[in-house]
């Protein structure tokens, strides 16, 4: 009894989680500039119940394409992370790290971010109870955006 | 990569190297600035300032 107890506790604990993302941001040898601006959004969107921060792990990619993998606990001055890094589940393994890390330009550091969807948690369970099941997602960029409409106005000048 | 011990040996769930997410060559030409563009991206998602066409 108390088995089924556990299994239908994971059960609801799993029909109710949000969709978990990750974000890989390069930060190009001497481009960096730490102001604390993003530690403050980050913390802000934890605070709000945006997003729950999974994971964090800051990647430099040597000249050589060797990885060095930082946690976050490894920072000596967290400052708003410090918050942060009491709660991460520590998902990603040594091959995740080596994955991501093949976005990465030679003499780059990247922060990686995994991140679970609290906004989106309520309709994706909503969506799961009603039948459905997601077979695509995905983000434009903006670039694209702006491909398109000037696409559009190239169309519109030749008056195609 | 001095890893924590607990991400060493771990089924990964990233299953693929990642590619660098691409940026489109037209919206890097030469063209209005940022800032136009800018305004013309939150044109375009704006609703009903765009004529959508039926596939």
């Amino acid at each position: 009894m108390t088995e089924v107890v556990e299994s239908m506790e994971a059960n609801t604990d799993l029909d109710s989680l949000g969709p978990v993302d990750y974000v890989v941001v390069e930060f190009p040898a001497g481009a960096s500039s730490f102001t604390g601006e993003m530690a403050k959004e980050l913390v802000a969107l934890v605070e709000s119940g945006t997003i729950r921060v999974i994971d964090i792990l800051i990647l430099t990619k040597n000249s050589d394409g060797t990885i060095d993998a930082a946690e976050l606990a490894d920072i000596a001055e967290l400052g708003e992370l410090q918050a942060l890094e009491a709660q991460l589940a520590e998902l990603l393994a040594e091959d995740d790290v080596v994955h991501l890390a093949a976005a990465m330009d030679p003499g780059s550091t990247a922060g990686v971010l995994i991140y679970e969807n609290l906004w989106a948690a309520p309709l994706a369970s909503a969506v799961r109870h009603s039948g459905g099941k997601l077979i695509a997602n995905g983000r434009i960029p903006i670039q694209a955006i702006i491909a398109s409409i000037e696409a559009d106005e190239a169309r519109a000048t030749e008056g195609v | 990569m001095p890893l924590r011990a607990a991400r060493v040996g771990r089924v990964g769930v990233v299953g693929a190297p990642v590619a660098k997410t691409a940026v489109i060559a037209a919206a890097v030409t030469p063209g209005p600035s940022p800032v136009a563009k800018t305004a013309v991206v939150a044109a375009a998602v704006t609703p009903g300032r765009r004529v959508r066409r039926r596939i």
